[in-house]
């Protein structure tokens, strides 16, 4: 499986583009992605009693990075991720990405700066069921105002990329589990993100499909320099992550770097 | 895309999206079919009236409406006649001499018009020919020979060939009176009209209305009716007559009778007021549909949400998916209403049953479906502002949610 350098994407006239009021120059600090969590706190009180899901959590990932965030359930890597993916806003505390407080955003622009700049994996997949693999990838470029001519060579491209060039005309439910996660990682590269947010991605999967998705991630990680941030439980996916965060009751209890790369 | 995934989404439940699809279909050709048949009714009722009674414009004198006087007549009337005979928009005309008075049977006497008619022209004007039920219209070369509507014999008991007096003042005041026998007896579909009026010859009534020493003189002339060739160039014919002949009074249906001019106005709203309450009736069904679609697509509206479609566009999706719902009831709606209109216009809606009823209202009980061309686009741009109207709250809703509420975890 050999995968296309990304081609350029910056400065490329789209119709448009960028949106949601952000200048070119923080497009550049944002390629340089340095995602930044200053003394971050969530509290939920939408019950009887509030419940602290993240505490005063300090956490600094750099550009290229493989990180995996483990803890026991309830210890708070949903939120973490939700937080700094701009799905939920911290109670209190700075969250930074490539230097844009994110916090601050419109919920309108925090959507475009999604966009363009974060791409979801999710533990179930979450592609769109009406429309096949390679519309799925199409999709996210669509609306970036991509032209068709571009969308559809970039999707070809990452369809390739995940190993599924011949299942590009399938639709979700014509799919395994292990092949729709690929279209979900090749969804998340289409929009050429800063970095990718992957919740649990082989929770669902056999090992031989997680394994692959794996492989293609870490691959994706160390010839493109792609960000990856996961969330996880998975023994395999903690084996091959070079950074292990772990949360405990919504603190980082530990945070390893290993000296090995990934393979 | 949007537009193909729109599409795709309504084809997601397909039972869920055919049953909306269908009610669309039946609502429009319900519209369609009560707009036809309410259209053709009143075409009916107006037709009628111009056929039988009105006509397109009448000539009178100035006051012969309020004095009914018989001396009261067309003039100057050599003139009229060819003018009207020059003039290429008119079809045709009739003359008529009027007189009111009362007929006698031995069996009693009612108050009527006598309306005295030159056969040949009336029965190019009038339907009367046509509504002959028994016995015959006026034969050439007989005298006193009266036509009297079947409703009017019933109440006065004589049937065709009795014999009725015909009493009314002559054109000096006195009072004069005339035997005749009934040649034929019609009925117009028209209840008040036919028990109102007799119809005889000009010639014999023109008699009657001179004195004795005074026969020869031409028949007077109380009433000229005249159909246009284009009922669109009747007010240009209206005013040309009315230049032309400043001192009689000349006016059209709509004048004549405001009632028509109503109906008319009405056959133009009543396709809107049908549309109206059966696009109400669909609209609630759309919404539920609608909000169906998007409640078990929370998650997946969140996940859109998530990578980055804005609100924007949720929105215009969820609009673009309930318009191309309902539109797609449209083709077979449509079809199905302009066939069930074209099959009832060939073919007429026989109400025969209720003929009695609707006789007295002066309508007819063969309906002819009717339908303007631009009640289908009407039709069709209602269905459109019934399905934005309904995808508004679906649509807010879908844009209402918080992406991490929706899919619950990243």
């Amino acid at each position: 499986m050999t995968y296309a350098p990304f081609k350029d994407w910056e400065n490329d006239g789209r119709k448009g583009a960028p949106r949601g009021g952000l200048t070119s120059n923080l497009k550049n600090q944002i390629i340089m992605a340095v995602i930044k969590l200053d003394k971050v706190s969530k509290i939920y009180d939408a019950g009887k009693i509030p419940v602290q899901a993240l505490d005063q959590v300090n956490l600094e990932i750099e550009r290229g990075e493989f990180t995996a965030i483990v803890g026991p359930s309830g210890s708070g890597k949903t939120t973490l991720l939700n937080i700094i993916g701009g799905l939920d806003r911290p109670s209190s505390g700075d969250i930074e990405v490539g230097g844009v407080d994110v916090d601050q955003l419109s919920d309108n622009k925090l959507i475009d700066f999604r966009k363009d700049h974060i791409g979801f994996v999710f533990q179930s997949y979450n592609l769109i069921p009406v429309l096949t693999a390679l519309e799925n990838v199409e999709f996210v470029m669509l609306l970036q105002k991509r032209s068709r001519k571009e969308r559809l060579e970039r999707a070809r491209e990452l369809l390739q990329a995940v190993g599924l060039e011949d299942k590009m005309d399938k639709r979700p439910s014509e799919l395994s589990g292990g092949q729709q996660q690929r279209v979900a990682v090749a969804r998340a590269l289409a929009p050429k993100p800063s970095f990718i947010l992957a919740d649990e991605p082989t929770a669902n999967l056999d090992s031989t499909s997680a394994g692959n998705l794996l492989d293609i991630m870490a691959k994706l990680n160390a010839q493109e320099g792609i960000t990856f941030v996961f969330s996880t439980h998975d023994p395999r996916v903690i084996e091959r992550a070079r950074r292990v965060v772990t949360l405990v009751d919504g603190a980082i209890a530990s945070d390893v770097r290993k000296s090995e790369p990934v393979q | 895309m949007l537009p193909i995934l729109a599409w795709r989404n309504i084809w997601r439940n397909p039972t869920r999206s055919l049953v909306v699809i269908l009610a669309i279909s039946m609502g429009i050709w319900a519209a369609l079919f009560m707009s036809g048949f309410a259209t053709g009714m009143i075409r009916d009722y107006i037709d009628s009236n111009i056929s039988n009674v009105v006509g397109h414009i009448q000539i009178h004198h100035p006051d012969y409406a309020r004095e009914k006087d018989v001396r009261l007549q067309v003039d100057p009337l050599p003139g009229l006649e060819a003018f009207l005979a020059s003039q290429a928009p008119v079809r045709a005309y009739s003359a008529r001499t009027l007189a009111t008075g009362m007929v006698s049977t031995a069996n009693g006497s009612r108050g009527i018009l006598i309306q005295g008619v030159r056969p040949d022209q009336e029965a190019v004007v009038s339907n009367l020919r046509q509504n002959i039920r028994e016995g015959t219209y006026f034969e050439e070369g007989r005298k006193n020979q009266i036509l009297l509507g079947q409703p009017l014999a019933e109440k006065l008991h004589v049937k065709l060939r009795s014999k009725v007096v015909l009493t009314f003042q002559d054109l000096e005041g006195n009072i004069t009176n005339g035997a005749f026998r009934i040649v034929g007896l019609f009925n117009s579909g028209n209840t008040p009209f036919d028990e109102s009026r007799v119809l005889v010859q000009a010639s014999d009534l023109g008699g009657l209305l001179h004195p004795a020493d005074q026969t020869g003189t031409p028949d007077p002339v109380h009433e000229i009716v005249l159909l246009c060739r284009d009922p669109d160039s009747l007010v240009a014919v209206q005013k040309s007559l009315q230049t032309a002949f400043p001192r009689l009074l000349i006016e059209n249906y709509r004048e004549l009778a405001p009632e028509l001019e109503l109906y008319e106005s009405q056959m133009k709203s009543v396709s809107l007021i049908y549309l109206t309450i059966i696009m109400l009736a669909l609209i609630f069904g759309i919404i539920n549909t609608m909000m169906m679609a998007v409640l078990e697509r929370f998650r997946e509206l969140g996940m859109l949400m998530a990578i980055g479609m804005n609100k924007g566009r949720i929105f215009s999706m969820i609009v673009m998916e309930t318009v191309l719902l309902s539109l797609a009831g449209a083709p077979l709606g449509l079809l199905l209403g302009g066939l069930t209109i074209h099959y009832f216009n060939v073919n007429g809606l026989d109400l025969s049953a209720f003929a009695k009823s609707l006789n007295q209202y002066g309508m007819g009980t063969d309906i002819r479906f009717d339908a303007d061309p631009g009640v289908y686009w009407q039709t069709a741009m209602m269905l459109v502002v019934t399905a934005f109207l309904a995808s508004l709250y679906p649509a807010w809703k879908a844009i209402r949610l918080k992406p991490v509420e929706a899919i619950r975890k990243l």
